[in-house]
């Protein structure tokens, strides 16, 4: 059913046929009982992985807020659109949760197609909880509807820095693949590197959407890294990581969050993959607590390890339930100023209060490192 | 010297994927003027093709030699050689006496199509192929060279050198030659313009999915948009070359290898495009028909 839906918008899309979208998905219509939320991800394209995945935990999320009663006396609803990770997709994608009503919306994966599309919902004053994207731009905007509740692009930079300093890792190697997320982490990585003493040898560009990479790599190798950090995602991510390992680079390896998935590994090949690091923020399973949620996911999707960003999925909807209740309305200014208001809500691995530009007061990032085929926490 | 030696190995390797993708683009150019832009997805579609295969056949473990490999290969190259004539025969044929940008449209419609369908059938995500080619390989001058890279290099001059005996040698070939010369007269010398015509979409198709199925393998992931970089690439090889000349068209793939490997080295990832196109256009002023694009009347 949903794998359909999205075929069928991202065909129509392709198509350019936009308006066509809202009509195939017959307005969604959120009758007197029901609290239409907007979900915006990216379901197909590079990053469908992680966009599913993230989709599963706020199903999850919603049929549980749901089963224990619903919010205000009435049930939660979503409504998915598909921002393909690309800035005109979710533009459009944004414009047609806006066309049909939503209260607030949760989502936003790619910071590049994120930033426009929370421009959208901020036109339209609907409240945004953004799970996963955390470019320091997107603060930046000065947007009183926008909540990012995943720690930011800084946050990152520093924990990578951080671990290179303690691991005697002077020449570092940075590389991004061009989109706005990998090109300021890279950036706030740059300097960290350079404050804590270290010096940046190499910081290079790739091109995702190809696959041979020798060139950068063989360059790399010339140069003798002691460590190189990869701050896109996990397509490119794990094609990289396997040819540093047929050229024999040498140096840690370090992936940004937007590698961390299951698939780096399966890309990559678990033997190259192996002591790969990543730095991110903890997924449910290194999260104590959040033992039933990796039970009940694995449960409801086919033995399927939640992702990355299930987590903090799962946390954006019972934040937004949560700040419903204080609410209580479904007034966009009201949900709003709940959300501002949230104090030391216990979620997931996480307790989230916000500052002034609507971000988390404390990031929650750390080091995994791939051993035997698995991510564990790093030391 | 070991930069130098592995930076033409590399490009070399890349410059062997865009040299078989440009060769279907030039040829179907040479003889019905079409720039048939769905071509990179037929490169797609022998990838996943090839994927199946390989998967249904037990994995690809160890198990299955090189000779297991050359015969899945083989078997993409037909099965995608007949989608190619088959979307000649329902896409572009009826088409063939429409004015040029009808059919050109039509062309940008069938790659949507193979795309979307694509990730229906294979889905959306990133697929790992299920076998993973050796790393091993000699050192020359310091710089590793896989038999990997060894292998598919020459895999690829094979066909390249099929085709090249094929066209000159053989009476399909001839008539090729022929029809890329002048259609009419061909047709009123009783040669059968459509069945020539739907055996070079044959041939660019499978030479394409050879490539897609090597890609694969070599580098590990397959997904449904993979063959629209590199089919741009690839048309940049052909134009390179001189659009609508076989030799041309695999020069202008090695050479758009070298250059992008070679600028990378120089001038940093994301110079490599820029250089590789200035190049490009530098080449293009100097001679506006492309490398070996002289003899303009006799394409082929």
């Amino acid at each position: 059913m949903k794998k359909w839906g999205s075929v069928v918008v991202a065909a129509l899309l392709s198509l350019s046929l936009a308006v066509a979208g809202c009509a195939n998905q017959g307005q969604g219509a959120a009758d007197a009982n029901e609290i239409l939320v907007g979900v915006l991800l990216p379901v197909t394209g590079n990053n469908a992985t992680d966009g599913k995945d993230m989709q599963n935990a706020i199903e999850m999320a919603v049929k549980k807020v749901n089963d224990s009663g619903g919010v205000l006396g009435k049930k939660l609803k979503i409504e998915v659109a598909d921002d393909g990770c690309d800035p005109q997709m979710a533009t459009t994608a944004a414009n047609k949760l806006v066309s049909q009503n939503v209260v607030a919306v949760v989502g936003g994966y790619c910071s590049g197609a994120t930033l426009p599309s929370s421009g959208v919902f901020k036109n339209a004053n609907i409240p945004m909880i953004v799970p996963a994207a955390n470019s320091a731009k997107l603060p930046a905007q000065g947007y009183d509807t926008l909540f990012l509740i995943n720690g930011l692009t800084p946050d990152q930079a520093q924990t990578a820095a951080d671990y290179m300093a303690a691991n005697q890792a002077k020449k570092v190697a940075l590389i991004h693949d061009n989109s706005a997320y990998a090109k300021d982490l890279a950036d706030f990585a740059k300097a960290a590197v350079e404050k804590s003493g270290g010096t940046v040898i190499a910081y290079e560009a790739i091109n995702p959407e190809e696959k041979d990479f020798s060139a950068l790599v063989t360059k790399l190798k010339g140069l003798q890294p002691d460590a190189t950090y990869f701050t896109g995602y996990y397509a490119a991510g794990g094609l990289l990581v396997k040819q540093f390992k047929q050229k024999a680079v040498p140096g840690l390896f370090l992936v940004g969050d937007g590698s961390f998935s299951e698939d780096v590994i399966k890309i990559a090949g678990a033997d190259n993959a192996e002591g790969l690091l990543i730095t991110a923020t903890p997924t449910a399973e290194f999260i104590e607590g959040a033992e039933a949620f990796t039970t009940e996911y694995k449960q409801t999707y086919n033995n399927l390890a939640p992702g990355p960003f299930s987590a903090l999925s799962y946390n954006a909807v019972n934040l937004l339930a949560d700040a419903l209740k204080r609410a209580n309305s479904t007034e966009r200014d009201a949900i709003k100023k709940a959300l501002k208001e949230t104090k030391d809500f216990q979620a997931l691995g996480q307790t989230i209060s916000f500052n002034a530009q609507n971000t988390l007061d404390t990031s929650n990032f750390a080091v995994l490192k791939v051993t035997g085929g698995k991510f564990i926490l790093a030391k | 010297m070991e930069i130098l030696v592995q930076t033409l190995a590399d490009g070399l390797v890349i410059g062997a994927f865009y040299s078989l993708i440009a060769l279907g683009y030039t040829m179907v150019f040479g003889i019905i003027k079409l720039l048939n832009f769905a071509h990179g997805d037929l490169y797609m579609l022998g990838a996943f093709v090839g994927y199946s295969l390989l998967s249904m056949i037990g994995g690809g473990d160890s198990g299955m030699g090189l000779f297991g490999i050359l015969v899945v290969l083989l078997l993409t190259m037909v099965i995608v050689g007949i989608a190619g004539m088959g979307i000649e025969r329902i896409a572009y044929r009826p088409l063939l006496l429409a004015p040029r940008l009808s059919i050109l449209i039509t062309a940008i419609g069938v790659s949507l199509f193979l795309e979307n369908g694509a990730m229906i059938a294979w889905g959306a995500q990133y697929q790992v192929y299920p076998l993973q080619l050796s790393h091993a390989g000699i050192n020359l001058f310091g710089a590793t060279i896989t038999y990997t890279q060894i292998g598919l290099v020459l895999i690829s001059a094979l066909l390249m050198l099929g085709l090249h005996l094929f066209i000159n040698r053989t009476l399909y070939g001839k008539a090729m030659r022929a029809i890329a010369h002048d259609q009419t007269a061909c047709q009123l010398m009783g040669i059968n313009v459509h069945k020539v015509i739907g055996l070079t979409f044959f041939i660019g198709a499978s030479l394409a999915a050879g490539a897609g199925t090597m890609a694969g393998a070599y580098y590990g992931t397959v997904n449904f948009m993979m063959g629209f970089i590199i089919g741009l690439k690839a048309f940049t090889a052909a134009v390179l070359g001189g659009i609508g000349s076989i030799p041309g068209a695999m020069l202008g793939g090695l050479l758009l290898g070298l250059m992008e490997t070679a600028g990378t080295f120089v001038f940093g990832g994301s110079w490599k495009d820029v250089v590789a196109f200035s190049l490009l256009i530098l080449i293009l002023v100097l001679k506006p028909t492309g490398i070996m694009g002289e003899k303009v009347t006799e394409r082929m």
